[in-house]
């Protein structure tokens, strides 16, 4: 291939690059002391259960090493002491755009999602650093019991239905970035359908950071309740900083018998960001869980999306898109928890590494004893563009027993001189032929994603390749 | 107005396999390049066409008064210069509509959408033309097409890129009677007077389709006999000895 | 069976107590390197449960090492006994025999060392040819997991073969060696060392074997192919020791330009079993097969770890593990491509397959890839699934009953992966001693 040549690729992220100046009027300061969870407990005027569950997490996050036994080494450069970790203006989300505070309007305006909602989403909920400025869900849907909120209100208002599922698909002790968000977690989403309430357009959340040195905590808690159905689908953007940021989110679905619940993320991180997020759905009988996620930017995310079957016939999926670029590690995978008979698990996982960019694959799957007719398909490809692009594997499949059959395979590989030349014999520059490849690569998988998210998808696409040839 | 090669010399690692070739392509003729396996045929259509495995070491190409030599591939193919290939490569994911549509888009100045409803009325009318089937626009090129197929979506794209020289390597092989019959109708419905076209071909049967107005025979890398399409039958029936006989002598 | 001097004191652990030293025995460059291994060794943690390279391992059977003692020396009729069923291959089937029991030379056969062969043990090539030996002795670290074992291994070591092949020679026919422990907690520790010049041919058989059914033994052993140029060099371990055993097995292939390794692993006793297997392509056209079948059964388990290292382009190497399991047996499979920057025309492939035969049995595996060069070829699969109904229809349909049908297919299931080795004589004995614990089973 004739890129050798390849520098580090300053990504235009212009649609996201901007913030405006910070005008918090609650700030918990840097670093992170019981104080701290204090601090948010009593901005959000918590109930003593809350502030409890905070304070137990802390001392699991304080306790827990760092899982550089298997993780990159890269997470020791996270500075928790100079991280903020709640900043808000007090506001409480408001139902009309007009309402919402001028700079945060401006912000999403340009990011597009006033427009979006018009066009084709049931609810959206738009989260600026720490708290929701804006959530509206169409009165139709409440009419039929929709709930959805944001995590202050949804343990405020809706104990009933949220404390039961609340930490217990994800324990706080799961790992240490999940310890750390239920130590400071602000704002996520929280939604309940009720049984047989089929939710036809997707509800939307827009995650933002403003502010530098900040760590974006949310949580959110999806229920479908028996026979239900809804797609929830997250959009996450930050400005360049010079300094990096921390988003670790914890995302809990549960999907009751017969319900079904996609999850579809898209997420163009600035290139200093954090991305660690620990993201896990149960599903129950005859239920099922998909999980749709394309990573692009950030300097290193970890995210395995999991699913943990525990009804008989439930079906857990994960669909996965990465590119990674030149400074950028993304580590990414997912995790298949077999616990119940004929339950099956798919996943299916590209990745494009440009530049010296860094894809990773690290999956587990799981079919533990005594179980009958459980199914676990994995193909993992990876797409090397430079030749310094990196890629690697890591999978982790244990099967107990002679009743289950499980398949996983992986390549690697690159688009070859041939293919380029006969595109070029076309009448295509060398980026177009890339570009044109790339996009045939994931083509399958973009399909997954809902209309409007795979164009802008294959115009981000477009734009990390922009520059890795010729 | 014409492609003019003298005295090329290419050669791919160490070796030497096209040796001080000679010829001039007019535009509103067929020409005919046939010759033995192993004489530098194919090897002459990728330079032709800018493949960086090969390397010109000596002599020119120039295609209408411009050195086509100094050209990227993508350039060559955008100057109106077209290969329609013995191997068409398979590409996954990339419908066979966008790819089209993609080489079109390249060829339109900056700023410049294409038309996507004249796009696709024209693509319905050259894939009925060649007796395609509709689901072709769909599906990833060449991926999965038989032999046939693969030759068809060649013509296919020679005939929605519309170029002033094109070039065809052994498009005949691969092909059973019913679809050469229509792939020779296709490349004949190309004939102009503002077209070149070089035909390339082991066997005399693709010219009893493709009438050529000038026949050359292409043996270790350069043309040793020129003739009218006469020239093509002799060979049929006499095979290639006689001429290397004759010149060797 | 003959008798077998008894450790006499069951405290004298191989990981707590210093190898006995003879100075007579050994020249001072090998003591000295022994006593410093030893040091080593002793510093080292044992494995823990965080380590990575043991991540699904039993960590009991790797506490149980420490349960082994140095092995005691046999008396001459349980050698001779061990020698008389020293015949895997005919005598028309080998180009020599070397029976170690208990480390001691027993039985020696072997090619005449003409035209700069070596062919020795590792006792007498120390003495004899300590220059050679020492430029290529445990000079692969060992990477996977089993530093300190390797380390021990080390320390201890005194049997086993030192065969240098000089440039141009072909041995045809292999050389066999047999490695027996003898008595309970007996522990040995068997090196290889495979040395071809360029141009080179051999093919080597080691044999892990234990004296009594009986007695739980430990094998730690390890086996170093230094490829020359050009060279081929096949190479089989066959670890058939009691089901009370447990083995570990440390080898390393390193292939210079065009150099061809093939090497077969077949795990059929020891009730644990750890393999780490790493090969080298340090050299452009280098090749290197990597193949594995392991058919555990009641409460065996089967650790195996690999790694195909790529430091040079143009390189390849294919790897093959089969295991076909039984009741409550138990496999781990970790394996690694590596391809280094710069590796570029890489091509390497690893596939794992677990046939699971019983409700109780598990297959664990990690098929990895590290790829740091574009412009290659690599791709690793793994499947774990028991026959399936469709499979034992087939047969069905032919008038053949179920119950042949799964010996047929599990069967078929470790052939492919013995034929790979392309060598007539040793697939055949290899087929017969899978065959020979399928009958067990049954």
């Amino acid at each position: 291939m004739s890129a050798e040549a390849s520098t580090a690729i300053d990504i235009d992220r212009s649609v996201g690059d901007f913030s405006y100046p910070e005008q918090h009027t609650f700030d918990a300061g840097t670093g992170l002391t019981p104080q701290t969870i204090d601090y948010i407990s009593d901005v959000k005027k918590e109930a003593d259960w809350i502030r409890k569950f905070r304070h137990r997490a802390l001392k699991v996050f304080q306790e827990k090493p760092m899982p550089t036994h298997w993780a990159t080494k890269d997470l020791e450069n996270i500075d928790f002491d100079k991280i903020r970790y709640y900043l808000s203006r007090g506001q409480q989300p408001t139902r009309s755009w007009e309402d919402v505070p001028d700079d945060m309007k401006e912000t999403f305006e340009r990011l597009g999602i006033p427009e979006q909602e018009r066009k084709f989403l049931a609810g959206v909920e738009a989260q600026f650093d720490s708290e929701a400025a804006y959530s509206n869900v169409k009165e139709s849907l409440e009419k039929q019991g929709v709930i959805f909120v944001n995590s202050t209100e949804g343990l405020r208002e809706h104990p009933e239905l949220f404390r039961k599922w609340f930490g217990k698909v994800i324990p706080t002790g799961d790992n240490k970035f999940s310890a750390l968000n239920s130590a400071v977690f602000s704002g996520g989403s929280f939604i309940y359908v009720p049984p047989g309430v089929k939710v036809s357009h997707p509800l939307q959340a827009y995650f933002r950071i403003n502010a530098e040195n900040f760590g974006q905590f949310e949580r959110t808690l999806i229920i479908a309740d028996e026979g239900s159905e809804v797609m929830y689908m997250e959009g996450c953007t930050a400005p360049k900083f010079e300094t990096s940021t921390l988003h670790s989110a914890v995302v809990e679905l549960v999907a009751m018998p017969h319900a079904k619940i996609q999850y579809v993320t898209v997420q163009n991180w600035s290139a200093n960001v954090f991305n660690l997020v620990t993201k896990r759905g149960m599903a129950h009988e005859n239920a099922e869980i998909r999980w749709i996620d394309c990573n692009i930017g950030s300097r290193l995310t970890m995210k395995y999306p999991g699913v943990v079957m525990k009804g008989r016939k439930a079906r857990g999926e994960v669909i996965s898109i990465a590119l990674a670029n030149d400074g950028q590690h993304q580590d990414t995978g997912a995790k298949m928890i077999h616990a119940a008979d004929e339950t099956t698990s798919n996943i299916v996982s590209k990745s494009i590494s440009v530049g010296q960019g860094r894809a990773t694959y690290r999956g587990q799957v799981h079919i533990p004893k005594h179980l009958k007719g459980c199914k676990n398909n994995t193909e993992c490809d990876a797409l090397l563009i430079n030749p310094k692009s990196k890629t690697d594997t890591y999978p982790a499949i244990t099967v107990r027993g002679n009743q289950h059959a499980t398949q996983h395979e992986a390549s690697v590989s690159q688009v070859s001189e041939d293919q380029i030349f006969y595109m070029k014999q076309r009448g295509l520059s060398e980026a177009e032929a890339m570009s044109l490849s790339v996009n045939g690569f994931v083509n399958d998988l973009v399909r997954e994603f809902p209309m409007e998210y795979s164009v802008e998808l294959k115009r981000l696409i477009d734009l990390e390749m922009e520059g890795s040839v010729g | 107005m014409s492609i003019d090669i003298r005295d090329l010399h290419a050669r791919i690692d160490d070796q030497e396999i096209i040796k001080g070739l000679n010829l001039t392509l007019p535009k509103g003729e067929v020409h005919a390049i046939m010759g033995p396996n192993g004489s530098g045929k194919s090897t002459l259509a990728k330079v032709l066409s800018g493949h960086e495995d090969y390397e010109v070491t000596n002599g020119s190409v120039s295609m209408d008064g411009e050195d086509l030599l100094e050209l990227e591939a993508d350039e060559r193919s955008r100057a109106g210069l077209f290969l329609a290939f013995q191997y068409p490569h398979e590409i996954p994911g990339v419908s066979n509509a966008n790819f089209i549509r993609a080489a079109l888009q390249a060829r339109l100045p900056e700023g410049e959408e294409l038309d996507a409803v004249g796009f696709y009325k024209e693509l319905y009318a050259a894939m009925d033309a060649l007796e395609m089937d509709r689901k072709f626009t769909g599906r990833a090129v060449n991926e999965g097409f038989s032999g046939g197929e693969k030759k068809r979506n060649e013509i296919l794209q020679m005939a929605m890129l519309k170029p002033v020289y094109a070039i065809l390597d052994e498009t005949d092989s691969g092909l059973d009677i019913d679809a050469l019959r229509i792939v020779s109708k296709g490349v004949n419905a190309m004939r102009s007077q503002d077209r070149g076209i070089l035909v390339i071909t082991h066997y005399q049967r693709l010219l009893d389709y493709i009438v050529p107005d000038h026949v050359h025979v292409m043996k270790d890398g350069k043309i040793i006999r020129s003739g009218d399409k006469n020239l093509a039958l002799e060979l049929e029936e006499r095979g290639y000895d006689w001429l290397s006989e004759e010149s060797a002598a | 069976m003959g008798v077998i001097v008894e450790a006499e004191n069951k405290s004298s652990s191989i990981l707590e107590e210093a190898p006995a030293w003879d100075a007579s025995e050994f020249p001072d460059w090998y003591r000295e390197m022994q006593e410093s291994a030893w040091e080593a060794a002793r510093a080292l943690p044992l494995p823990r449960a965080k380590n990575e390279p043991w991540r699904f391992a039993n960590l009991k059977q790797v506490a149980a090492v420490g349960d082994y003692v140095a092995a005691p020396p046999v008396d001459e009729e349980t050698a001779r006994e061990l020698v008389a069923r020293s015949r895997m291959l005919d005598t028309s089937e080998h180009r020599g025999k070397l029976v170690f029991a208990n480390e001691t030379l027993v039985h020696d056969e072997r090619p005449d060392e003409d035209g700069g062969l070596i062919c020795a043990s590792l006792a007498e090539a120390v003495t004899t040819h300590g220059q050679r030996l020492q430029e290529y002795f445990m000079t692969q670290e060992a990477t996977l997991g089993s530093e300190k074992f390797a380390l021990l291994h080390k320390s201890r070591t005194r049997s086993g073969l030192f065969l240098y092949v000089p440039a141009g020679m072909e041995l045809t026919l292999p050389i066999e060696v047999y490695h027996y422990v003898a008595g309970h907690c007996a522990s040995i520790f068997p090196h290889t060392l495979i040395v071809t010049g360029e141009n080179a041919k051999v093919t080597v058989v080691d044999y892990y074997q234990s004296a009594s059914e009986d007695e739980a033994g430990l094998s730690c052993g390890v086996v170093d192919l230094v490829a020359g140029q050009g060279s081929q060099i096949r190479y089989v371990a066959c670890q058939n020791l009691s089901t009370r055993s447990a083995n570990i097995h440390i080898s390393s292939t390193l292939a210079s330009a065009d150099a061809d390794v093939k090497s077969l692993q077949l795990q059929l006793g020891s009730a644990w079993s750890r393999t780490e297997s790493v090969s080298h392509l340090s050299g452009k056209g280098a090749n290197s097969d990597m193949l594995s079948v392991a058919v555990p059964a009641a409460g065996q388990e089967v650790d195996q770890r690999t790694l195909q290292h790529h430091a040079e382009a143009h390189t390849t190497s294919d790897l093959l593990y089969k295991n076909a399991l039984s009741d409550r047996s138990r496999s781990v499979f970790a394996g690694l491509i590596m391809v280094d920057e710069g590796a570029h025309y890489t091509d390497a492939y690893q596939t794992c397959r677990n046939l699971l035969l019983s409700d109780d049995a598990e297959a664990n595996a990690m098929p990895g890839l590290e790829i740091n060069a574009d412009q290659v070829k690599c791709s690793h699969g793994s499947t774990s699934g028991p026959i399936t109904d469709e499979e034992i229809f087939y047969f069905k349909a032919r008038g053949i009953p179920a119950e042949t049908a799964k010996q047929l297919i599990t069967f078929g299931f470790t052939a492919e992966v013995l034929a790979k080795l392309e060598q007539p004589a040793i697939e055949a004995l290899l087929s017969r001693l899978v065959e020979a614990k399928f009958e067990k089973l049954a």
